[in-house]
């Protein structure tokens, strides 16, 4: 799934795809030894919300508003889709999910979401930093600032995974100035859990350890030498790695009961939703399952009837119903994220264009009010009539709801730096 | 009162003018020409259907269904008008009614109904939807009378085989089924794969959108997309794909070749001659028999989601994305 899909659409974004992963990678490298070694972890009070999780789906591309969390009547707009009630009194969402509809007693809706940019590079980043990107400066993701502000110093996994359909990779560029060892490692969802976890043929632990042993001291002999963020990352990974390869069996969705793997349905984007159970339960504080391609431009509603009905449904649903039944959804904030809506317009494809004018989100779990709607549309969908928030009073909320002081600051080489817009704050009336 | 063909000009596609341009204020997304001649009817996604007189543009408004209307068809007399939609209703109407209303009511539970069909003696009705099953009724007391199982997904079209109760089928991931009515049994399966895609694993694109049997009976054409490269944003070329009635053997693909257009070839349909006309974004193409190619293209201007021959055999009448109904001549005026 994550990997299959083209992008949809000829944007710039899309076009300059490799040349823009070539620069950030080297960004990443110069952001990286400029500053993020020299970052404080957060204050005491913050170590106190330890063990909270949050679990961001992220749908790639721009579901749309009208096929989910903010149907319409309206006959020009609203599509063929009805809206059908849910759990919460008062509370329609699309008739695509019928089984989301029962579990919206967890559930919250944000319906007055409104930002400027319809690119989806440009959007991407403002809804996962919470921040506008400027030219001097790269803000870190939320699972960065999240794994930041919850992860224990001792904790033994990444505090920053990323689901993907299988297979495992490095570390991504996603915590600008808080180092790589806050940035998402990438963990495939897969029975048998991470791959390549096994020593070869013919290597026993006993030289394996030796190996390393001489890794480290020609690592710690260099770094005496030089100061580099390039050997600390470095050294990171290959330890990170260890500590992966020790505890791979956490990452089996195939040690899951045969019925649990059923009910989450045997999906890509269902076994990753099971890997993220999981790893909630190991208290990994944030957890990406991200899901590309949700960019139709044409025929919108056949592919909503088969992402969002066919197969987002059932799975997102029982995830919700089964961190509720273990005692999990108490201490997880889950996302429904994307980086915008799409159009009243119906065009001539049956397809939906970017909105970034007015459109929704949907959270479930810890610290939010739980029935909450907040903000409103007009009848057509066009504009926010009550309650306009935006990337920045997301990124507070979202931080709030699982105890980070999100009027906290990084200090980034002897430099303040506002964890969140400080001009900005939580939508207070959806927090619990 | 119809016009009998033999009156009518000499059908000349290079011809082709726009003789009527009516407008309605919502999309329109089906239309069919009634077999006599008088009106055209278009369904759109404000939930009408919308009546004109062909004489004198007059429009009526048809009102009864709850969802977007698909699908529109006529008894082989004139004498009744069906109607499909998204809310899963098959709706009889008396066409020629002043003010027509539902005449009677059939919930197909298919959840979208998203195709009608009428056997040539009109006695049978056939339905397909997203329920992947074909139902056929009685076109007398809309009773079910058989229920076939078997696409593997949702089911996009129907077509009786001309001249007896048989039906041809197809799905959204390629499937053409040929149904003995007699049995209930699956006769044959066409593969129409090659107009089919998958987008990752997850969602089917193309499929058999619409099917027709040329006017010799020798040949099933089914139509859709291919081609395509980036599905989501719609980068696709309309086609049709043929196979002989008799053996099934594939023929070559019908296609635009010279004009690439993104779009999805919503209906085919043979005009008496064996000229096949074809659906092409706002297009509509004209293809000789068995020619890859497409001799002439007739350009309009917005999408086009339908369109139907009159029976006069010159014109034919398109549904616009605009929500405009056009009239077109294929022939010297």
């Amino acid at each position: 799934m994550k990997n299959l899909i083209p992008r949809p659409c000829g944007s710039l974004e899309h076009a300059i795809a490799r040349r823009q992963f070539m620069g950030d990678f080297m960004t990443g490298l110069g952001a990286l030894a400029g500053t993020s070694l020299f970052s404080h972890p957060l204050g005491a009070s913050q170590i106190a919300k330890q063990n909270k999780s949050v679990v961001v789906v992220f749908l790639d591309g721009g579901i749309s508003q009208f096929e989910s969390w903010d149907p319409k009547k309206d006959l020009e707009t609203g599509g063929p889709f009805k809206a059908i009630p849910t759990t919460v009194p008062g509370i329609h969402i699309s008739e695509l999910l019928p089984h989301t509809a029962s579990q919206m007693h967890h559930m919250a809706l944000i319906r007055s979401i409104s930002t400027d940019l319809d690119d989806h590079g440009l959007a991407r980043n403002l809804v996962r930093s919470g921040r506008m990107t400027r030219s001097a400066t790269e803000y870190p993701e939320i699972g960065a600032t999240i794994a930041k502000g919850l992860q224990r110093s001792d904790f033994p996994l990444p505090g920053h995974i990323q689901t993907s359909p299988e297979g495992v990779g490095g570390r991504t560029n996603n915590a600008a100035y808080l180092g790589p060892q806050y940035a998402s490692v990438v963990v495939g969802a897969e029975k048998g859990g991470i791959v390549h976890t096994q020593l070869p043929d013919g290597m026993s632990v006993t030289v394996d350890s030796r190996r390393h042993d001489w890794r480290r001291f020609a690592n710690g002999r260099l770094k005496s030498k030089v100061q580099s963020a390039e050997i600390d990352a470095y050294t990171q990974s290959y330890e990170q790695a260890l500590r992966l390869m020790e505890r791979h069996e956490l990452f089996d969705i195939g040690k899951e009961p045969e019925s649990v793997q059923e009910s989450y349905t045997k999906t890509e984007f269902g076994k990753q939703l099971l890997l993220a159970r999981r790893l909630v339960e190991q208290e990994v504080p944030f957890i990406e399952v991200k899901w590309d391609g949700w960019d139709f431009h044409h025929n919108n509603f056949e592919f909503h009837l088969s992402y969002v009905n066919h197969h987002f449904d059932r799975p997102f649903a029982f995830f919700i119903s089964d961190l509720a039944q273990r005692g999990l959804l108490d201490k997880t904030l889950v996302v429904v994220m994307t980086e915008f809506g799409r159009t009243p317009k119906i065009n001539a494809g049956y397809g939906r264009d970017h909105y970034p004018k007015a459109w929704s989100i949907a959270l479930a779990g810890c610290g939010i009010k739980h029935g909450a709607v907040i903000g409103s549309t007009d009848a057509k969908g066009i504009e926010v009539t009550d309650r306009k928030v935006d990337h920045r009073h997301l990124l507070h909320t979202y931080l709030r709801a699982v105890g980070v002081d999100s009027t906290g600051e990084f200090d980034v080489a002897g430099r303040k730096v506002p964890i969140a817009d400080p001009a900005y704050g939580p939508i207070e009336e959806l927090l619990a | 009162m119809t016009q009998d063909p033999a009156d009518s000009p000499a059908f000349d596609a290079k011809a082709t003018h726009l003789i009527h341009d009516w407008a309605h204020d919502s999309k329109l997304l089906c239309c069919r020409v009634d077999p006599l001649g008088r009106f055209v009817f278009a369904g759109g996604i404000d939930y009408t259907i919308q009546r004109w007189e062909i004489a004198t543009g007059n429009k009526t408004a048809l009102i009864g269904h709850d969802n977007w209307v698909r699908t529109l068809a006529f008894s082989p007399d004139g004498s009744a008008c069906f109607s499909g939609g998204y809310d899963g209703r098959l709706i009889a109407w008396e066409p020629a009614a002043t003010k027509p209303v539902p005449v009677r009511v059939i919930d197909t539970k298919h959840g979208w109904l998203r195709d009608l069909a009428v056997s040539s003696d009109g006695q049978r009705l056939a339905s397909v939807g997203n329920d992947r099953l074909v139902k056929v009724w009685s076109a007398t007391d809309g009773s079910l009378l058989h229920e076939f199982a078997g696409h593997p997904q949702i089911t996009y079209c129907v077509q009786f085989v001309p001249g007896a109760y048989d039906l041809v089928s197809g799905d959204v991931v390629g499937n053409i089924y040929h149904w003995r009515a007699d049995t209930g049994q699956l006769e044959r399966k066409f593969d129409g794969s090659a107009i089919h895609n998958m987008i990752g694993d997850i969602a089917p694109f193309g499929g058999i959108v619409n099917m027709a049997f040329s006017p010799d009976r020798k040949r099933l054409t089914a139509c859709g997309l291919h081609k395509t490269s980036n599905a989501p944003a719609g980068n696709r070329r309309a086609v049709a794909l043929s196979f002989d009635w008799n053996t099934g053997e594939k023929l070559p693909k019908q296609e635009s070749l010279a004009k690439e257009l993104d779009a999805t070839m919503w209906r085919v349909q043979y005009h008496p001659s064996g000229i096949m006309l074809g659906v092409v974004e706002k297009e509509i193409g004209f293809w000789k028999d068995g020619q890859e190619e497409l001799f002439h293209l007739v350009s309009s201007p917005s999408d086009i989601f339908d369109f139907d021959l009159h029976p006069n055999q010159v014109d034919y009448f398109t549904a616009h994305y605009d929500g405009h109904v056009r009239g077109w001549r294929c022939a010297i005026s």
